[in-house]
């Protein structure tokens, strides 16, 4: 297959699955259900082959920068025949696409973008399974929801600021749909905060990206000029050249770093999540928790951090303490809650605080070693996550299917009615907490040793938060599971299609707390350690930049804070 | 790597395949759960075993030898053979990132370091445990959740192993969590309970306040040195002599960022650390230790925990994963620097003697066993921190014998009269003369008794804290608190043993003592409530002591090879005879690292010391309790309730367990609760209430931009619009106001997009 078809396919097909589904007629809601699950199923096939060309295929996994740059740009029009420029098997192509603009259709993969990208197939399916139960205007449901899945795919696909805009924002309209339609009884609100807020978030990028298509340069720079969206080229100027000053880098970063905090979320941007997570159905729920906020680390992973490496590393203690009270913030009001589906909401903010902690431990002294675990930790937070948040939910919405309550205080007493739900919930809770041998942990551990390596102070805040976390999980699973209730003693336990969509998750919860290595770091951390390198280059160079003597600021290879 | 590596490895991971088939396939095993656990932890105990006898009569035959302390010559030889002991090693990095950094990648190493002190620890651990399996056999029997006990018990079994054969300070962590984990299942097991369910969260929650100061001790170390290798440290740290490489007193200096003496670690060059946070790494790091062997400040989920199983309690929360803090307190003896040490030897010495003075007035026996744990665990940790490092572990070994046997045996009694409450007890040698004998046994050994063996490891810890007074007299309490701690625990020891099994059966004052006596125990609760509600006979006997009957041999066999255990472990080669080291100490003792205390010429006052407790303490628990009064002076009584008005203060702080869960109720939980109930108020007032009144102000002025749009531009406006709106008459019709049309429009439109441009691109 060549990539083009590869590449396109991985966002074409849930796009065209969409308009099947909406040409399937009328009454037959169970096709509709067959249908759209195939087109999930494949979208979940095309990400795992690309995941086997990436890891098998040595041209693949060769650094993205010099696959790109192995690529001819095709001219508009096309006289030559498709796939002219491509390099067959490196998993990148573009394409011009508004030559005018120098917009172009530029997609790639490299081990960060894969890894989500599998993490996304997998959730759809598992959510399009989950929602077996959707009984309102089935074929709306459907087409949305794979109109959803083809956006968030296209952004982890995207190489091109303009096309990824694009993705991003039209992934917000399904969304809206599904919960102010299908959500509970709130859902109006849950819906049109969700979509101001990161409306809002949007705009900051959107400026972001402006700013670095129109500067004019601080500094000469081989030759390169300004008027791209061509991310892979940007990342390379941003750490090898001075073009993009310090001072210019410090404001990309605050605009990218605002507008993706907001969908991560970090406090004190995150007021959308719980309504939106309350609100929305279960396998909406799931989708958001399990991959929309992943939108928002990725996007810090691949453009604020790497296009901004010196303004990143200026605001790094800044982000950092962010991240650490976003961490404690989101654990202390979990533990508030008597909404079980919003302790699970807020546990998602605690556990994002440990991706924009891990980003922003830029301790550079003496190489970037301690560095690298705080970035390969936030990226295995997100995968971590991304698997526990989704199957909590899932936990939750099977509960409340059954007993229609959420109220934590009415239910208790589960174990003895549900076994094989409590041992699966087991397992999910105790991954979120960070239990070695389970996902969470290996996320934790790295996020908060690179955190002792760059502040002891803000590591130990961060430790601290341990105690929360163990109190919320704990707390939540008395009074869930422990206890004797005789109004939930007669509840019947999952169903074959539920323990099919739990599996995978409570497995992969435990495969990837054993083996993180061999498993996902293997192939994924060469390309977080090359951001890591980037970063660190660029944010060394860039802080002897035009702007350096009129700030007070110690040269970056220094320990900010020991 | 050496075979035996393999050996441990293997000795490890056998309980966790047995878990793991245990679990997966629990309905189908059902009942033989137990044989697969047993037998797993059997076969891990035999090849621990044979890692045992190659280590120390093949490998190391000189650790038998007796040491010689006397003269200086003999010293040197004995630090000679110190320098070098031999330990098998493998390890594999479990996660390898980064670019390299000096020839060297960061790592996070999985491994296993298997010398003398493992060993004997791995022996012990196996052993105690594979008793305390058979016994469970019996004592389980009747629970509906037979099957997962044992599972459970498997998972720990692993955990544990994982725990003292781990090679690093990162698998300590790891397995510190597991061990922590099951111990939160196990404590919960009978999770109906509300109270069970409350003891298992404050158990772990209480650990995890602990593991905050090992996460620090770890972030600290790790990014200072680079390495969690044990070896590695702390031969890091320390140099030819033994010495620390930047010990000295802290000063005003390390309160600002502070780089040491510059020191290596193998060939990779280290950046050095500065004292300070080597300090506070410490700190952190005893700080875990404190949390999992249940040290002042944070001993208060230990009593509590005894809520789980009686095996459990055996196992786990008196002889194996408690004892997981001196074990680790041990093993970082090296790394810690004085200011630690001090900290540590004081803090196991306040709470000996919170431990021993609770347990004084505790009615329960199993609360009185658990308090006593505390205090023992007080009496390991005080010898660690004033040097007696072979002492310390010594009692660790000696302790985790005789606490087994004496929680077995309480086992053993609740079995038979279903109740905990000591008053209505009474009489029970009649009824149950090998569980009373066995319980002797472990009473005289942890209370000191000559020839058994606590007498052996406390004269030890006693020893060693009198020649660190004799170093520094300023901390003389180092030695008062474990003299008073020992006459204590000796006095409730015996005061135990004869409220249950001396005089006579006493039985319950009335049905409604009986009742809640019984409702303590541990599925009671529900009978309790059904009496209350008048239905049938009262189901508490009054005197549940008089009906008692000895348990069946699976249970008392594993006491009687404890008691023997009990005796013997302190044995020196001249059959128990006070003469020369214990045989037991001087394996412990081969290991020793620099640094430890000399403590031989303290040996003699300890000896008469501890022989005075053990005659004191045995007197006064007989003039209190004893049926029969003193051995000679049977007239001479004395009252425990007159005892307990005159000193009433003392009494309240004793009986209320000094007020720490109340202090801590007050001073932590509900603040924390209070302020996460703050977090979700800012999130709901404040920032939404900003977002939403943002949300209204836009309203309110679009509103008023539409009065301005509707006056003053759409007069302008109208014309143009009539003719728009004749055109958008006509394309009414596409606007069919459902949502899935629009969808469908929606998705066509995209679809039509995007294959535009499919096509123009290609």
């Amino acid at each position: 297959m060549s990539d083009y078809l590869l590449l396109t396919s991985l966002w074409l097909v849930p796009l065209i699955g969409a308009g099947v589904v909406l040409c399937v007629p009328k009454g037959s809601e169970r096709l509709v259900k067959y249908v759209a699950t195939g087109f999930t199923a494949a979208g979940l096939l095309l990400a795992l082959v690309a995941l086997a060309i990436y890891v098998g295929d040595d041209r693949a996994n060769a650094p993205l920068a010099e696959r790109a740059a192995a690529i001819r740009v095709v001219s508009w029009p096309a006289s030559e025949a498709m796939g002219a420029g491509d390099v067959d098997g490196n998993l990148v192509i573009r394409r011009d696409w508004i030559p005018a603009f120098n917009i172009q259709y530029y997609l790639g993969l490299d081990g960060i973008s894969v890894s989500l990208l599998v993490l996304t197939g997998l959730v759809s399916l598992l959510a399009c399974l989950a929602s077996w139960g959707i009984e309102k205007q089935v074929r709306g449901y459907y087409a949305l929801f794979l109109l959803l899945v083809a956006s968030m795919t296209g952004v982890f696909l995207a190489l091109d600021l303009f096309l990824f805009y694009v993705f991003f924002e039209v992934m917000l309209l399904p969304m809206y749909f599904l919960i102010a339609v299908w959500g509970g009884e709130e859902r109006e609100y849950a819906a049109i905060k969700f979509l101001l807020y990161t409306l809002f978030g949007s705009v900051f990028i959107l400026v972001a990206i402006l700013i670095l298509y129109f500067w004019p340069g601080d500094a000469p720079a081989g030759g390169f000029q300004a008027g791209t969206f061509d991310v892979v080229a940007l990342t390379t100027i941003a750490s090898t050249t001075g073009y993009y000053g310090r001072w210019i880098q410090d404001w990309v970063f605050v605009l990218f770093l605002v507008g993706f905090l907001v969908k991560l979320p970090s406090f004190p941007f995150h007021t959308w999540l719980p309504d939106a997570h309350v609100q929305a159905p279960t396998p909406i729920s799931m989708i958001l928790a399990g991959v929309l906020l992943k939108v928002g680390g990725y996007g810090l992973i691949r453009l604020a951090w790497p296009l901004a490496p010196a303004g990143a590393f200026d605001w790094s203690y800044v982000v950092a303490a962010l991240g650490v009270f976003s961490i404690l913030y989101g654990a202390l009001a979990a533990m508030a809650q008597t909404d079980f589906k919003k302790l699970v909401a807020y546990s998602s903010i605690s556990h994002m605080g440990y991706v924009t902690l891990g980003m922003a431990a830029m301790n550079l002294a003496g190489g970037s070693g301690y560095y690298a675990y705080g970035v390969n930790g936030a990226m295995y937070m997100m995968l971590a996550h991304g698997v526990t948040s989704a199957a909590m939910f899932f936990l939750v919405g099977v509960i409340y299917d059954r007993a229609h309550t959420r109220d934590l205080d009415s239910l208790g007493g589960l174990n003895d009615a549900m076994p094989v739900y409590g041992a699966m919930s087991y397992v999910i809770f105790f991954g979120s907490m960070g239990l070695p041998g389970l996902c969470g942990f290996v996320a934790e551990i790295f996020v908060v040793l690179a955190a002792f390596h760059y502040s002891v102070t803000l590591g130990v805040l961060a430790a601290a938060a341990v105690v929360l976390t163990a109190g919320y999980i704990l707390w939540t699973i008395q009074r869930v599971f422990l206890g004797r209730n005789e109004t939930w003693k007669d509840l019947p336990d999952l169903t074959a299609r539920e323990i099919v969509i739990a599996a995978p998750l409570v497995v992969l919860t435990v495969l990837m707390g054993v083996f993180p290595q061999p498993l996902v770091l293997r192939w994924m951390s060469p390309s977080v350690d090359r951001v890591v390198q980037g970063v660190a280059e660029g944010s060394a160079r860039n802080a002897a930049g035009p702007m350096a003597e009129s700030r007070d600021a110690g040269p970056p290879q220094v320990a900010r804070a020991r | 790597m050496p075979w035996q590596v393999g050996l441990y490895t293997a000795a490890v991971l056998i309980p966790l395949a047995a878990f793991l088939v245990e679990i997966l396939f629990i309905r189908k095993l059902g009942r033989l759960n137990a044989a697969i656990a047993t037998g797993a932890i059997a076969a891990s105990c035999v090849l621990s075993a044979i890692g045992f006898f190659d280590y120390f009569l093949i490998e190391q035959r000189a650790a038998l030898a007796e040491p010689a302390h006397h003269e200086a010559a003999a010293l040197a030889d004995a630090h000679a053979i110190h320098a070098g002991p031999l330990a098998w090693k493998g390890s594999f990095d479990w996660v390898v990132l980064g670019s390299p950094e000096a020839g060297r990648r960061l790592s996070l190493p999985l491994g296993v370091h298997i010398d003398g002190l493992a060993a004997i620890l791995f022996l012990m651990v196996t052993f105690v445990a594979t008793l305390i399996h058979v016994y469970s056999i019996g004592y389980m029997a009747e629970d509906p959740r037979y099957p997962r006990f044992f599972a459970y018990l498997s998972l720990f079994c692993f955990s544990m192993l994982g725990l003292v054969a781990a090679s690093n300070l990162f698998m300590i962590f790891v397995f510190w969590e597991l061990v922590g984990v099951c111990s939160y299942l196990l404590i919960g097991f009978w999770y109906e309970e509300k109270s069970n369910a409350d003891a298992a969260n404050k158990a772990f929650v209480v650990n995890r306040v602990g593991d905050v100061g090992m996460l620090i001790g770890l972030g600290i170390l790790w990014s200072a040195l680079g390495t969690f290798d044990f070896h590695e440290v702390s031969s890091g740290l320390r140099d030819a002599a033994g010495q620390l490489n930047v010990a000295r007193p802290l000063t005003p200096a390390d309160r600002v960022p502070f780089r040491g003496p510059d020191f290596h670690i193998g060939d990779w060059p280290t950046p050095s650390i500065a004292y300070g946070l080597l300090t506070l790494a410490g700190l952190g790091i005893f700080a875990g230790c404190a949390g999992k062997s249940a040290q002042f400040p944070l001993h208060v989920w230990l009593p509590d925990a005894m809520a789980g199983p009686t095996p459990v309690s055996a196992l786990i929360h008196a002889a194996t994963m408690v004892a997981a803090g001196v074990y680790l307190v041990a093993r970082f003896f090296p790394v810690f620097t004085p200011e630690v040490l001090l900290t540590i030897a004081y803090t196991g010495g306040i709470t000996l003697l919170i431990g021993a003075t609770v347990a004084m007035v505790q009615t329960d026996y199993k609360k009185v066993l658990a308090y006593s744990t505390v205090s023992q665990l007080g009496f390991m940790m005080l010898a660690l921190g004033v040097g007696g490092w072979s002492a310390g572990v010594f009692h660790l070994l000696t302790h985790a014998f005789f606490k087994a046997l004496l929680f077995l045996g309480a086992g053993s009694v609740y079995h038979s009269v279903h109740t905990y409450e000591m008053s209505g007890l009474g009489g029970l040698r009649r009824r149950m003369p090998i569980t009373a004998a066995t319980m002797l046994v472990g009473v005289l050994a942890i209370s000191g008794v000559p020839f058994f063996s606590g007498f052996y490891s406390k004269d030890a810890v006693l020893a060693a804290a009198l020649a660190r007074v004799w170093q520094s007299p300023e901390h003389a309490l180092l030695f008062v608190l474990p003299v008073v701690g020992a006459l204590l625990t000796t006095f409730y020891m015996f005061r135990m043993w004869f409220l249950v099994f001396a005089g006579a059966p006493r039985g319950f004052p009335d049905p409604h003592t009986a009742r809640v006596a019984h409702a303590r125990d541990e599925e009671g609760v529900l009978a309790a409530e059904e009496a209350e509600q008048g239905e049938g006979a009262p189901l508490h006997e009054l005197n549940p002591a008089a009906h008692a009957h000895e348990s069946e041999p699976v249970m008392t066999r594993p006491l009687i090879l404890l008691a023997t255990l009990s005796v013997f472990a302190g044995w020196t080669v001249w059959l128990g005879l006070p003469i020369g080291t214990p045989l037991l100490q001087r394996m412990i003792a081969h290991g020793e690292p620099a640094g430890a205390i000399d403590a031989h010429a303290a040996h003699g006052y300890a000896l008469g010391a501890s022989l005075l407790i053990v005659a004191l303490g045995f007197g006064l628990s007989a003039l209190y309790y004893a049926p029969a009064g003193l051995p000679f002076l049977p007239a001479l009584r004395l009252s425990p309730i007159r005892a307990a008005s005159r000193f009433r203060p003392l009494y309240a702080l004793f009986k209320n367990k000094w007020y720490f869960d109340d202090l801590y109720d007050l001073a932590l939980v509900r603040p924390c609760l209070r302020l996460a109930k703050a977090c979700s108020g800012i999130d709901r007032h404040l920032i939404d209430g900003f977002v939403d009144g943002s949300a209204r102000t836009v309203e309110l002025l679009s509103r008023l931009g539409g009065l301005f749009d509707r006056f003053g531009v759409d007069g302008a406006v109208n014309t143009m619009a009539q003719a728009v709106y004749a055109a958008g008459d006509r394309a009414r019709s596409i606007q069919t106001g459902r949502i899935r049309n629009y969808l469908m429009y929606l998705t066509l439109a995209l679809i039509g997009l995007f294959a535009g441009v499919y096509a123009w691109v290609g």
